[in-house]
């Protein structure tokens, strides 16, 4: 495979001229999609072809729930390439660079679990940066039986974003990146030429939320869809679910100079002291409380009642 | 980075329970679905003083990475989507809807896109490759859908069934009252019409239709029901048949029944053997069918 695509793209500039036309037709590696299209590009611009690859991989000791995530992720993104887990000492250091640099990826999606509970995302374009560290959260796997639609492994998503994605740098790089990493590069060999399932991409409370929706809409052709079709097409859920919370954005990749950081981020395990802080008062609220009433009551002595013995006799 | 804040942290949600018992703590409103908690986590603080944000540099890093301008649609699939204002991150059906508005909203667009280009980019209903979830987890979804729908089904079964007998019980009242009110009524046109012939001085066949019912004896012996297959001599009417003779002859074999079943006592002694009945071996039918048992 790679072998041919370097082919074509070296053919292209001098055959340009006086072999274009002629060109056997090989469906099979998509030659024959990417073939006519070259020219017009070529000659208003270089071609643009993506290329990008992800490397998706995960820390040690990750639950399993996170796991499917990732899997999920796997299974939607055609262009990924999944590795072994990484020990989580480790990812702080150069290692994830070099083994993305070694798997010749471009960008990474990394899940760090920590704890058993807390999950974090890398999204990180490979040499130079920029990386983004998010926190995952509202995490609902494809396994679950709510989510009832399905559709094609490796077919392109449509990717639809709010436009609130537009109004602040950070979210415009965020979105950027998105694109880059959940798009399927058009004519990927492991991709299927049609659409039928779609991307949400939505801020909401500073947080992105992600959906995947299977599309089911009648059409008889395949470049058509039925005269009033669009009104009829309905959405069906596929799944997975999650919500990433941005806590930084970092100009290299997986590290650097800070460019941003979320002013509102307060990490789980602050909260999870406070609430441990506010439960380990409750014991002692109690016995103050109790010493209290006690004081309280032999200050304020009750009067001896005058009816106590009226019914003795 | 931020102060201490109250915040719900619960954010895997299958701790519903705990979920539900620190927002009571935190005095934050309850959320009923399930993946609502890990949004509702901040209460928002103020935002920290000294959070780093260099709009210089994130704009820098976003050139550098950003496809070219003239990239063709068709290579990013793209749609924006003005999202409605005032969507509540808590209520989980309404963010539902919004997320399930821009998908339908961008998809429209995208195909509107996609059918101007005159390319094939819907699946043809003969083309069978593999699918993200697998043949048998949809049938495991299926089954699913199945059960919630006949579970819905018995459901509303069971509540008709209850407005069914509710109204039952009122059509049934209604019709005792009824009854009773025409019994009521009958009586009192017996009386009138008892009064009005005694009025008439007895005269008979002035009121003809009545006269003919209430006429001698006979017809009162006959309205009264007689069962079937009783002697015409029996005046009770079959009520005390058997009489007094058979019940002698009876009563014999019930005592006897009795001491053996039951009917005072405890039965559990009686019927245990004793070295006498197992040696008795009166009660088997050694001569075959001809013999009768005498015990």
């Amino acid at each position: 495979m790679g072998k041919k695509r370097k082919h074509a793209e070296a053919a292209e500039a001098p055959k340009k001229d006086d072999s274009a036309p002629p060109r056997p037709k090989r469906t099979l590696t998509g030659w024959k999609d990417g073939e006519p299209e070259k020219p017009s590009d070529s000659s208003a611009h270089t071609v643009f072809r993506n290329k990008e690859k992800v490397l998706i991989t995960c820390s040690r000791r990750i639950n399993y729930r996170y796991r499917h995530l990732m899997l999920n992720v796997v299974s939607l993104l055609p262009h990924c390439k999944k590795d072994s887990k990484v020990e989580s000492k480790e990812s702080k250091g150069s290692t994830l660079n070099e083994l993305i640099e070694l798997r010749n990826c471009s960008s990474c999606l990394f899940f760090e679990c920590r704890k058993q509970k807390d999950l974090y995302l890398w999204m990180v374009k490979s040499p130079s940066g920029p990386s983004v560290k998010f926190l995952v959260n509202a995490v609902h796997t494809m396994d679950e039986l709510k989510l009832t639609g399905n559709h094609l492994k490796g077919s392109r998503p449509l990717l639809t974003f709010s436009t609130n994605f537009d109004k602040e740098p950070h979210w415009k790089l965020v979105k950027e990146m998105i694109t880059q990493i959940f798009a399927t590069p058009k004519d990927h060999r492991k991709s299927k030429p049609f659409h039928d399932h779609v991307f949400v991409f939505s801020i909401l409370d500073d947080h992105v939320w992600f959906r995947n929706y299977q599309i089911s809409v009648p059409h008889n052709e395949t470049d058509k869809v039925d005269r009033g079709g669009l009104d009829k097409m309905t959405l069906v859920e596929v799944g997975p679910r999650f919500c990433l919370n941005p806590i930084k954005i970092f100009g290299g990749s997986f590290g650097g100079p800070t460019l941003y950081e979320n002013p509102f981020y307060v990490s789980p395990n602050q909260i999870r002291a406070l609430e441990k802080r506010k439960k380990a008062g409750k014991y002692v609220k109690k016995v103050k409380a109790k010493t209290r009433r006690k004081i309280h009551e032999m200050s304020n002595a009750l009067e001896p009642d005058e009816f106590a013995d009226l019914w003795k006799e | 980075m931020v102060g201490i804040h109250k915040k719900d942290p619960s954010h895997s949600e299958d701790t519903m329970e705990e979920h539900d018992n620190l927002n009571e703590i935190n005095d934050e409103e309850s959320n009923s679905d399930s993946d609502s908690d890990s949004e509702s986590e901040e209460v928002r603080a103020e935002p920290a003083k000294n959070a780093i944000y260099n709009r210089d540099g994130l704009l820098e890093k976003l050139e550098d990475i950003s496809w070219p301008e003239n990239v063709e649609w068709i290579h990013k699939l793209t749609v924006d989507h003005d999202q409605a204002e005032g969507v509540d991150v808590n209520d989980d059906l309404g963010r539902e809807l919004a997320f399930y508005t821009q998908a339908l909203d961008g998809t429209r667009k995208a195909f509107d896109k996609l059918q101007g280009m005159k390319i094939p980019f819907l699946r043809p209903p003969d083309y069978y490759a593999e699918m993200v979830k697998t043949d048998a987890h949809m049938l495991k979804v299926k089954g699913r859908v199945l059960s919630e729908k006949k579970r819905i089904e018995e459901a509303e079964e069971r509540k008709k069934m209850r407005e069914a007998k509710k109204v039952a019980k009122e059509v049934q009242a209604q019709k005792t009252k009824e009854r009773a009110k025409r019994k009521k009524e009958e009586i009192e046109s017996v009386k009138k019409w008892r009064k009005q012939r005694q009025q008439s001085g007895f005269a008979k066949g002035k009121d003809g239709e009545m006269d003919l019912g209430f006429d001698g004896d006979d017809g009162f012996a006959r309205s009264k029901k007689r069962k079937t297959g009783v002697a015409p001599g029996d005046r009770s009417g079959g009520i005390r048949r058997g009489g007094k003779k058979g019940q002698e002859k009876n009563r014999k074999k019930r005592d006897y029944r009795d001491s053996k079943f039951g009917h005072g006592g405890r039965k559990g002694v009686k019927k245990q053997n004793t070295a006498e009945t197992t040696n008795d071996l009166r009660g088997f039918n050694k001569g075959g069918m001809s013999k009768k048992r005498n015990g």
